[in-house]
């Protein structure tokens, strides 16, 4: 079956009342509970799959189409209104979109989250549907030398950034970093500075960082600020969506969105870390109003949002085309596929045309569900703001500590996110960045690891980092992100 | 859909857990003899747990989502529940699973030969005896992979190399201290290779092991047969050997003992029940389970999964586990992944480098800090009164959540803050308070069937 022959037959064993009904209540279901933080879409998945048991095959994968963009678009709403991101691909739009939302514009952030997931899902599904088994077999090329320089340029991409506060910066990535050494050392099984407690041997989860950092942090920072005018309700100031020009400054931040976070998304890494930071970095360098970055730029929610869709579509190519799950949701979806009798792998495609084509279609239904479901709802969602400062805050607390229980059920990790809250209130007195210490936590054991992981490969040959072409590019690009800047301002002053 | 799909279903009466287990169980166990001596019939439980120690998506979450999907279709149990408490190759699961879960009679731990893994590499002081075996369920076969493009052609040309120069070979397979690294290390320890030269390359999901496979960056993959079975069919890899006893049907691969490698492996899944229980209670337990691995629904499962029927019952179980657990120690430690607590601490450069670089910038910072604030307005100092109610809010909530249980030390923690915030409305704050507990734990606990402590008003809920 070509493409387009695929996709046809797609639609029209997806296109009917019936189907179109699953995919409402999968979207449904999945935004539902993807919005409690905590719950991130792995457990989303798991928790609704039970549901399809017993559908016939068409319906079920209309269900899941919309219940894995569901449970991805969820997580933006909670880091957008509550300034507590559930998941990890969620945390970038946590930056800007809260302060949208703490100036009145909140539904223009959900709405340029909603617009942007579903942009960037249509695309990056048609980009599947295209493209697969090549972006695959480019994947796999990357190896730990390729991942560690990509670790390196987004450290870079970080540091780049860092501009004025350099000291303050640093300081907050090596406390990340720091952070990142608690727990089993993955190459030899040792435990690292987990000090005999058993829950530290799995390190430290990057959520409860965030939601500590963030969430706790600052409505402890609220709490204690010296009382001023400014301490009203938030007054808002559009409950429509998006002004002419945050239309204008959204689009383009969704198409670079997608372009960074598809093809990140592809390789079988995992995380959409990654790429929803450097979307959101990139947003920063290009934008016109660089200031405006940490203080609720649009772009700074559109390209995350559009990045993190983007990579979730990724994440399927390598699970359909080579039967690799590249995340812990992806896992679960292939588990789910066996029991239909698709195996994923490479046979896929030709032995079973008719369920992928049916699985792609119902994806783009999904994308479009989706959408139709949460535009009406931004104005309701947006309204969250308008809740007394003791209730609103009353409520994050509680929800924080909730979705940090849910993590691992375990009350030695919430005792660690109100210890976390205490550091993020020191940090926002003291006008630390918060960011760097996130990055550095996700991204030191990464480029740790795969440090060493290339190195034991090549029994102790260091040259494998340049030899390497893709390696070798990726780290004249972190080279040039540093030093580039530098060498450009010098040339402009020498004219 | 399913009829009573967990999403659904409110658990009607928790609360009577004890109930059940206690005064029910008598007349459920004499029906469960009865029926056994019977035909058809089938022991009814209400509601079992089963806790898979590890995070959505791994084997073990699948073992309990396939337990729960088969005990729910053919109604032998009315309400499986899944739960997942990961961390640490399983050990975290059982250590809370033998502490928190003692006695009671309605709830499975999932466990398996990765465990053992575990345990022996982490030095668990909980070991798989310290909890009641009830039956050992599946097993896999592990296989070694190479991709089609491999120069190794046989098990004969791989082995030959390792010989040569072990540390030159890579095998790439899961986590440190699992099955495949153990396999590995028996394979060496049969070709006269000694184990701690063993290149193992540990990843941490079964995708990110299958790409580095895939890809070529590893020189051979070690991991369960089923895991590579689609690129098999699509000629994609190369199985070199398999490690059943005998030739597998469908597979074209010698088994390692054909080919002069004195080594038979498999990786075998298993449940157990929390320690404290009953007799009747485990009794109850096994015959569920008993009941379960005969239903044709188990047996199909088996095959969609490519799972081996592995089923061993209570006792033999049990003396299975202890000999595998002692093989497994012998393993790791000529592995040299086994912890170690009295070796002296290697030199490590990476967490230096950190720890150092930490150090530097944050009396960096520091003078920064404190230059800026000389010269500046003094800034307004934080206001501590709030800061203190939302620190004894949260210090409460945590020490109280086991005890009084989530809903008192939630309303707690949001009254305590509301009041940092705005003294004002104390009742207003107090009605607020209680209405998001209650309804947050009434979502988690019946709706998402994800339980929080139920503490004192768990007689009540």
């Amino acid at each position: 079956m070509g493409t387009f022959e695929g996709l046809s037959y797609g639609f029209a064993s997806a296109l009917t009342v019936n189907n179109l009904l699953w995919a409402l209540l999968g979207t449904t279901l999945g935004t539902a509970i993807g919005v409690l933080p905590g719950i991130g879409p792995a457990l989303t998945v798991a928790v609704l799959l039970p549901v399809t048991f017993g559908l016939d095959p068409v319906s079920a994968f209309i269900m899941f189409g919309g219940i894995y963009y569901g449970a991805m678009y969820g997580g933006s709403t909670t880091s957008i209104l509550l300034n507590t991101p559930g998941e990890t691909g969620a945390i970038a739009t946590a930056i800007d979109g809260h302060q949208m939302a703490l100036q009145g514009r909140g539904a223009a952030a959900l709405t340029t989250a909603a617009v942007g997931s579903f942009v960037a899902g249509t695309l990056a599904t048609l980009a599947l549907a295209l493209f697969a088994p090549a972006l695959a077999s480019v994947a796999l090329e990357f190896g730990p030398a390729e991942y560690f320089a990509l670790a390196l340029l987004a450290f870079s991409a970080v540091a780049a950034l860092l501009g004025a506060s350099l000291v303050r910066g640093l300081f907050s990535l090596f406390l990340g970093l720091a952070l990142g050494l608690v727990g089993i050392d993955q190459l030899t099984g040792q435990a690292r500075f987990s000090f005999g407690i058993p829950q530290l041997l799995d390190g430290i989860d990057v959520v409860i960082l965030v939601i500590g950092l963030f969430a706790v942090g600052e409505t402890l920072h609220q709490a204690a600020r010296p009382r001023r005018d400014e301490g009203g309700p938030v007054r808002l100031t559009s409950f429509m969506g998006m002004s002419r020009e945050d239309w204008s400054r959204s689009w383009k931040a969704w198409l670079r969105g997608t372009a960074i976070g598809f093809p990140l998304g592809v390789l079988p890494m995992g995380g959409s870390v990654i790429p929803t930071f450097l979307s959101y970095f990139a947003e920063k360098r290009l934008s016109a109003h660089p200031e405006e970055f940490g203080h609720g730029a649009i772009e700074g929610v559109a390209g995350p949002e559009a990045a993190n869709n983007a990579s979730t579509a990724g994440v399927l190519v390598p699970l359909l085309t080579l039967g690799v799950p590249s995340s812990a949701t992806a896992a679960i979806l292939l588990a789910a596929f066996q029991q239909y009798g698709l195996q994923p792998g490479p046979l896929l495609f030709s032995t079973r045309p008719d369920l992928v084509w049916t699985l792609i279609a119902s994806l783009f239904v999904g994308n479009v569900m989706l959408l139709v479901l949460n535009l009406p709802l931004v104005g309701i969602w947006a309204r969250v703001m308008l809740l007394p400062r003791p209730l609103l805050f009353g409520g994050v607390l509680v929800l924080a500590s909730l979705g940090v229980y849910t993590l691992n059920r375990s009350l030695l990790d919430v005792g660690l996110l109100y210890v976390v809250g205490a550091l993020g209130l020191g940090m926002r007195v003291l006008d630390v960045p918060l960011v760097p210490a996130v990055l550095g936590l996700v991204l030191g054991p990464m480029a740790e690891q795969q440090f060493r992981r290339a190195i034991a490969i090549s029994d102790g040959d260091l040259s494998v980092f340049v030899t390497r072409p893709i390696s070798a590019a990726l780290l004249a690009s972190a080279a040039l992100l540093l030093v580039g800047p530098m060498l450009l301002g010098r040339w402009r002053r020498q004219r | 859909m399913g009829r009573d799909t967990p999403l659904y279903n409110v658990r009607a009466n928790r609360g009577g857990r004890i109930l059940s287990s206690h005064v029910l169980c008598v007349p459920l166990l004499a029906l469960a003899t009865l029926a056994a001596s019977g035909a058809a019939a089938q022991p009814q439980l209400d509601e079992l747990r089963l806790i898979a120690p590890a995070a959505p998506g791994g084997g073990w979450d699948q073992t309990a989502r396939v337990m729960q999907q088969v005990l729910q279709r053919t109604g032998i149990v009315t309400t499986p529940v899944v739960e997942n408490v990961p961390g640490a190759a399983g050990t975290i699961g059982l250590a809370r699973f033998v502490g928190a879960e003692r006695g009671n009679g309605d709830v499975l731990l999932v466990s398996g030969l990765i465990m053992l893994g575990g345990i022996v590499t982490y030095d668990s002081p909980v070991t798989l005896a310290d909890a009641v075996p009830i039956a050992r369920l599946t097993g896999e076969y592990e296989a070694l992979a190479v991709p089609a493009a491999s120069p190794f052609r046989s098990l004969e040309d791989l082995l030959a190399a390792f010989r040569e120069h072990p540390e030159s070979i890579s095998w790439g397979g899961g986590s440190v201290g699992g099955s495949d690294q153990i396999l590995a290390g028996l394979i060496a320890a049969a070709v006269g290779v000694e184990p701690r030269r063993v290149n193992y390359i540990g990843y941490s999901g079964g995708g990110e092991a299958l790409s580095a496979v895939l890809g070529g960056q590893v020189s051979v993959g070690v991991n369960g047969l089923a895991e590579f079975a689609a690129q098999v069919d699509g000629g994609t890899l190369r199985v070199l050997a398999v490690s059943s006893a005998e030739r597998l049907p469908g597979v074209d691969a010698p088994t390692l003992r054909e080919r002069g490698v004195d080594v038979e492996f498999e990786n075998w899944r298993s449940i157990l029940a929390p320690p404290g229980i009953t007799a009747d209670e485990r009794a109850r337990l096994a015959a569920t389970v008993d009941a379960m691995v005969r239903t044709s629904e188990w047996r199909d499962m088996l095959a969609r999964y490519r799972w081996l029927d592995r089923y061993l019952p209570g006792d033999e179980f049990a003396a299975f586990a202890s000999a595998e657990e002692r093989r497994v120690r012998v393993v790791l430690r000529d592995l040299g992944a086994s912890a170690a607590p009295g070796e002296a601490s290697t030199f490590d450069p990476y967490a230096t480098f950190v720890l150092t670089g930490l150090a530097l910038f944050g009396v960096a910072a520091a003078v920064v800090v404190r230059r800026e604030r000389k010269g500046a307005v003094a800034s307004g100092a934080l206001a501590w009164r709030p800061l203190a109610l939302i620190g004894a809010g949260a210090a409460l909530h945590v020490l109280l959540a086991d005890s009084l249980g989530f809903i008192v030390a939630a309303a707690l923690l949001f009254w305590l803050a509301a009041r940092a915030f705005d003294a004002r409305h104390p009742g207003r704050d107090l009605a607020y308070a209680l209405c998001v507990a209650v309804g947050s734990y009434a979502l988690f606990d019946y709706a998402l069937e994800l339980p929080l402590p139920a503490g004192v008003l768990g007689a009540w809920l």
